[in-house]
């Protein structure tokens, strides 16, 4: 009835190689590839400290608990077992308890979750904290002193960043009461790539016009919720110019996977180039394929999409539930669409032409998408386009803004 | 109730005529046997148990079946075995399914059948309001998973189902409907359960059992009960405005309106968070049973075992909030959630310590119930650990909603809940069915769960810290995801060979049953009273009600300390044991008032998404059940009444029809 | 022990003892402890509902608040109506314990009534709320509002109708001097429902809203 001992440690034995033979092959494959939202990889000072002052101690101190606790359980196994108690009358001393002992590590216990509370209250400050800190930046031929500040918005499926360089708007009091469904005019309107500079705390005003989404950038800060109806602070800084990704990480319905973004970090020079460029009216098509692909915007895709100098007069908010869908006025400045799915260039630096035609052709194959009957969309729809007006929209797209740099696009890509 | 009190019940002959009348005359009052109907009447608490037991097992294939769909769809990226409507509904069911129709009732079960044994008593308090628990939690039950059919999908919105992605605007599938009203027809059930049992543990201890000689696992089920008892309140509070605001228009979590989304999560997670204790506690329970059984010893430090138990019942209260520690609380709420998590952490160390302090000195004997119990506190250490590292609220702004918390909270709950629970199984199996699980195939059950457990588990905590998100239907290549999801989901696969493996065990170990020596009342040398008994317990578990005379009172009644401290032998099993022979012990009749009660339930809950008359019709069933039952006498007066020495412990339900009815109304919330 | 020793010992027990038998660990009855257990659980619903309300109480969406349309002078006066129930309450459970059925009848049918009238009451001042444009869907406030008063509403009644109950029972000549317990624990129930009350008028209607 009872297997022997014999028979476990066969089997222990097994247990054990079989765990050897997995780890060497982690070891090959998993954790040799380098992961893109690796929470152990900060590359910003905030980041950074939160994985020293917070992360890891802990993780040490859990590790050296692990460890004591294991080896004292593998010990007694070891030490105490038996095969069986039949012709066994002999009972070991009976011990019921052992007052001193039990205080002993519940004050233990409590002297090791005090060290933790430490650590807590040590590294708190590292993610909420905001310094006020500025940066000279030109916008409209203006010299502002900005206070890096970029109002994070939340979407099914996708993120909107707004940029506010004047100080017309008050952040102070926006987040006090405002409205994401009714935000003011932005300077500069992205979505799935925020942009910021290097070397500057950016404060981020997170917060959403659906769901709860979460925004997470993992290699600059931990993640926060954008909650609707809340203008929840956080902040980001990257030390060097680089794509740092992101996913949703609050359950935020249908397409939740499919809902990434990016944060490009420039130098403030690059930064003040990508302003000058982003805050202007969409370029004008000259060529007769784009000036078609105008056409078909203006006819299908304002119902929802918002192009400055095209349809701003017009526009009145997207046919979706959320009331706004992704800006286009520099599409093709962004080198991810689709909220952060797809490339827009190949890692050669030509259009990708294959997602963004499937993703024209029917973008609810691509991500999932619903409507209820009567009501608003959910996701983009599919547009029943011809092959034509796709060339034609492509065509009109792929000329709008400045082409990011070539190793902007490399680093977007992820393979 | 009183009058039953004051003067016990005495059917003479000349007194029954009180009850000639059958009210509504729909059913024959059901009489005591063994067929099929006499499962849908039973009101006795072993029954129950098994049904409890059986129906949560059979919902645990249900919910591996979705894990297992959730495990092909991430074994690679881009997986297309499900599409992401379909792996939403999924991955909530399967959430919805392993706490409320799973690990729940499986807990319920050893409630039911064990703290009537441990404490001497011959039944629960009210053996028809358990029945209704059964019932109600089963139809309650179906109706979750009917939505699947007739809903348009099931919820699709997770198990924490946060506003506002769960209102009609973002959820427009009946599947959120079905999921508020399921999951407040089970709170109905486990409501009624835990006042049922709170009172039995308070009010049916045998002569001498005083609280503190009371079982460990019956300390743990109390403490359970109790934070049911609390939480499913608050639950039931956030559950009314979410159907509220779906059904009738509300505007509880309607954005537009002003409402806050973070009410539905502070209301959630006030029950959530002791719900991981009401997950966790009963199998600590049976985790402090079987390891002393196994290491010949007593339970080391019994006070604090106890203590601590409770300290995690008050503490689980003060925690709700580390739930939410990036939903922009502000940094004072932050810090104060994130001490009292850690301060948790303590009574928690305390058990663990205690547990390892019983193994000390011992004489192990690793039986599969001792294996499983040995794993429970390994894994649970791990998961306990791991929920130090992210009680730092700024470390979980990284971890928080990765597989780093999917790899937390399922070595709490499978590595402690349902490997404690399995330990429960094999020990407790010869004990309710009389005959042993195979314990070879029960070896190879063991080691194919918790090696599968691991392999699907562990490489979650990597999964995590490399950044792979909660919820996601598919992941992109290139993110590092690759391997170790495909690891996870051969672990998956092993667990489900496990499964099997379990289930051909309870099948073969049956078949075996008559060619083997049977166990016996006492087959482990056991220590508390439901070992004294014989095995299968006889209908009205103990011949007398044991006289208690201290902790581990079987054990003192087998054996002694003589003066050196050695234990000696004073009884055999085959002297101290009961026979389970005494005839004429007067039981509680069975009813079925208590299932037709239960099935108006569900029709309430299709009439208010489909059609209100269906409501009306459901709610007359349940009213006129009630009235009925509560004109139907506890004894039937055609039973042989003329053995009235005792009435089981059901004299509380009232003989009285007006007593009756309180009980039952006043349970609806 | 053989079983004839067991049935000979039981019926002894039966016999001799049959009183101790019956006597619960704790000397409450079964009934009247599963009764605070529950009302323990009911201070949680309350909870939960008054909360929500405290939170909402002010988020109008721009429509009018309950707090807008409170008629404190009718609202005391029902409540006043409802304070006085327990007061009956007292009186027909004081009047079962001496075995004055009639009487005990009278104070249990009083009961009923003085909540029958609170309910009353309760029904005209959520027309008159709707009336006067706050109404269940119309913003928060007047969601969280309907749910805790009705909630509180549905508690009442429910409680009518178990008086109604034992008040037949009466009638009948069940409701005896033995049986006084019943109502006494129906007197719980109604108690803590009065009591939930106070909580409410006193935390909705009286501390005005800023």
């Amino acid at each position: 009835m009872v297997s022997t001992v014999a028979e476990m440690r066969t089997l222990t034995r097994r247990l054990i190689s079989w765990t050897l033979v997995l780890m060497g092959a982690s070891a090959a494959t998993g954790c040799a590839s380098d992961a893109e939202l690796d929470t152990f990889a900060p590359q910003g000072p905030i980041a950074r400290e939160l994985h020293s002052r917070g992360v890891l101690p802990v993780f040490w101190i859990a590790a050296a608990v692990f460890v004591g606790i294991t080896i004292a359980m593998v010990w007694l196994i070891w030490k105490n077992r038996v095969k069986t108690y039949d012709g066994d009358d002999e009972w070991p001393a009976q011990t019921h308890g052992h007052v001193p002992l039990e205080v002993g590590w519940t004050v233990g216990f409590l002297v090791t979750m005090i060290a933790v509370a430490g650590i807590m209250l040590w590294s708190l400050p590292t993610v909420d904290a905001t310094e006020t800190n500025t940066m000279a930046v030109t916008i409209d031929d203006r010299s502002v002193m900005w206070e890096p500040t970029v109002v994070v918005v939340g979407n099914q499926w996708w993120w909107e960043f707004r940029y506010y360089f004047s100080d017309q708007v008050d952040l102070a009091a926006l987040r006090a009461h405002g409205d994401a469904k009714t935000l003011p005019p932005a300077d500069i309107v992205t979505s799935g790539q925020m942009t910021i500079p290097t070397g500057e705390e950016v404060e981020l005003i997170i917060t959403s016009r659906d769901v709860i989404h979460s925004f997470w950038i993992p290699a600059l800060n931990g993640k926060r919720d954008a909650v609707p109806n809340r203008f929840s602070p956080w902040k980001i800084e990257a030390s060097d110019p680089g794509v740092y990704f992101g996913q949703c990480t609050e359950f935020c319905g249908l397409s939740h996977s499919r809902m990434r973004m990016q944060t490009v970090a420039l130098s403030p020079a690059d930064f003040q180039a990508w302003v000058d460029s982003t805050s202007t009216d969409a370029m004008e098509p000259t060529d007769p394929e784009a000036l078609a692909g105008l056409e078909v915007f203006s006819g299908i895709c304002t119902s929802c999409h918002l192009i400055e100098g095209v349809n701003d007069d017009v526009y009145e908010g997207a046919d979706q539930a959320s009331g706004a869908a992704p800006n286009l006025t520099h599409f093709a400045s962004r080198s991810t669409f689709a909220g952060g799915i797809f490339n827009t260039y190949n890692a050669d630096g030509s259009l990708n032409r294959t997602d963004l035609e499937a993703w024209l052709r029917d973008p609810g194959a691509l991500k999932e998408n619903y409507t209820v009957p009567g009501e608003q969309f959910r996701g983009m729809p599919d547009l029943d386009l011809s092959e034509q007006q796709i060339d034609d929209l492509l065509a009109y797209l792929s000329g709008l803004g400045a082409k990011p740099a070539g190793w902007m696009i490399e680093a977007t890509q992820v393979e | 109730m009183a009058i039953t009190e004051k003067t016990p019940l005495e059917l003479g002959p000349g007194d029954s005529v009180r009850y000639a009348e059958r009210p509504l005359g729909v059913f024959t009052r059901p009489q005591g046997g063994r067929g099929w109907r006499d499962w849908l009447s039973t009101v006795d608490h072993k029954r129950i148990g098994i049904l409890y037991g059986a129906s949560a097992l059979f919902f645990f294939l249900v919910g591996g079946v979705e894990a297992l769909l959730i495990r092909l769809q991430l074994a690679a990226p881009e997986g297309s075995v499900l599409s992401a409507d379909v792996y939403n509904q999924v991955y909530t069911m399967h959430g919805v399914t392993m706490v409320f129709l799973f690990i729940m009732p499986l807990a319920a079960a050893f409630a039911n059948y064990f703290i009537p044994l441990q404490i001497g008593a011959r039944d629960v308090a009210f053996p028809r309001l358990n029945a209704l628990s059964f019932w109600i939690w089963l139809s309650g039950a179906i109706f979750l998973n009917t939505s699947w059919i007739v809903g348009g999908g099931g919820a699709d919105c997770g198990w924490f189902c946060y506003s506002t992605n769960s209102g009609v605007a973002f959820s427009p599938s009946h599947g959120v409907d079905f999921y508020a009203i399921g999951l407040q027809i089970l709170g109905i059930a486990s409501l009624v359960s835990s006042v049922n049992l709170i009172v039995t543990c308070l009010n049916m201890r045998a002569p001498g059992m005083t609280l503190m000689r009371m079982p460990v696992l019956t300390w743990m089920l109390l403490i359970t009960q109790f934070l049911l008892l609390f939480a499913l309140p608050v639950i039931t509070v956030a559950l009314f405005l979410l159907m509220f605001d779906r059904l009738f228009d509300a505007q509880f979590f309607n954005p537009d309106a002003g409402a806050d989304p973070l009410l539905w999560q502070h209301l959630f997670w006030i029950f959530g968070h002791p719900e991981v204790y009401i997950i966790i506690l009963p199998a600590f329970g049976v985790v402090s049973e079987v390891i002393p059984t196994f290491s010949r010893k007593p339970l080391f430090g019994y006070e604090f075992m106890v203590f601590s138990g409770i300290a995690i019942g008050f503490m689980g209260w003060g925690v709700w909030a580390h739930h939410m520690f990036v939903s922009g609380m502000g940094p004072i709420s932050v810090a104060a959630f994130s001490l009292s998590t850690m301060f948790i952490a303590v009574p928690t160390g305390v058990k663990v310590l205690n547990w390892l302090a019983t193994m000390w000195g011992g004489k192990l004997k690793f039986t599969v119930a001792m294996k499983f119990a040995v794993a429970t506190v390994a894994m649970f250490t791990i998961g306990g650990l791991s929920g130090v590292t992210h009680s730092v609220a700024p470390a979980d702004t990284q971890q928080t909603d990765t597989y780093y918390i999917v790899a937390h909270f399922h070595y709490v709950i499978f590595g402690g809940g349902v490997l404690g629970l399995f330990a429960g199984i094999y020990f407790w199996w010869p004990k309710i069915f009389g005959h042993f699980l195979n314990e070879r195939i029960g070896n190879w059950h063991f080691w194919t769960i918790l090696v599968g457990f691991n392999l699907t588990f562990g490489p979650m905590h990597i999964l995590g810290l490399q950044g792979m998100s909660r919820r996601i239907d598919t992941y992109a290549r290139g993110y590092g995801f690759e391997f170790w999801n495909m690891a996870a989901t051969i672990g998956t696969l092993i667990i489900a060979a496990g499964v099997l493996l379990f289930i051909w065990n309870v099948a073969k170990s049956k078949r075996d049953a008559p060619h083997l020596p049977p166990p016996g009342p006492d087959p482990w040398d056991g220590r508390t009273l439901e070992w004294s008994i014989p095995s299968p317990v006889p209908a009205h578990n103990f011949d007398t009600v044991p006289q208690v005379h201290g902790r581990d009172e079987w054990w003192h009644t087998k054996y002694a300390e003589n003066d050196e401290g050695k234990v000696v032998r004073v009884a055999t099993v085959e002297e101290a044991a009961q026979t389970g022979e005494a005839t004429g012990v007067h039981l509680p009749s069975p009813s079925f008032w208590p299932l037709a009660v239960a099935v108006g339930l569900p029709l309430i809950g299709y009439g208010l998404i489909f059609n209100l008359w269906l409501a009306l019709i459901g709610a007359l069933l349940t009213i006129a059940s009630l009235y009925s039952w509560a004109l139907e006498p506890v004894d039937d007066p055609d039973a042989a009444h003329d053995q009235h020495e005792d009435h089981s412990d059901d004299e509380a339900e009232a003989t009285d029809p007006v007593a009756a009815d309180d009980s039952t109304e006043s349970d609806q919330p | 022990m053989s079983a004839e020793a067991v049935t000979a010992d039981l019926d002894h027990t039966a016999d001799d003892h049959g009183h101790e038998e019956h006597a619960t660990t704790t000397g409450l009855s079964h009934t009247k402890l599963a009764m605070w257990v529950f009302l323990g659980s009911e201070c949680l619903l309350f909870g939960g509902l008054i909360s929500t309300y405290l939170l909402y109480k002010t988020r109008g969406n721009g429509r009018t608040l309950p707090t807008d349309v409170f008629d404190i002078p009718f609202t005391s006066v029902s409540s006043f109506v409802l304070l006085m129930s327990s007061l009956t309450m007292v009186l027909a459970l004081s009047a079962v314990t001496r075995g004055e059925a009639e009487a005990g009848r009278t104070w249990l049918l009083a009961t009923a009534l003085l909540g029958g009238v609170f309910i009353g009451g309760q029904v005209y001042e959520f027309t008159a709320f709707v009336r006067e444009g706050v109404a269940f869907t119309t913003n928060p406030a007047s969601s969280a509002f309907f749910t805790l008063t009705g909630f509180h509403g549905v508690h009442v009644s429910l409680g009518i109708v178990m008086l109604m109950s034992l008040f037949v029972a009466s009638l009948k000549g069940k409701l005896t001097q033995r049986n006084a317990e019943t109502v006494e624990i129906v007197g719980l129930y109604w108690h803590f429902v009065d009591i939930v009350w106070i909580f409410i008028f006193t935390v909705i209607y009286l501390i005005p809203a800023d």
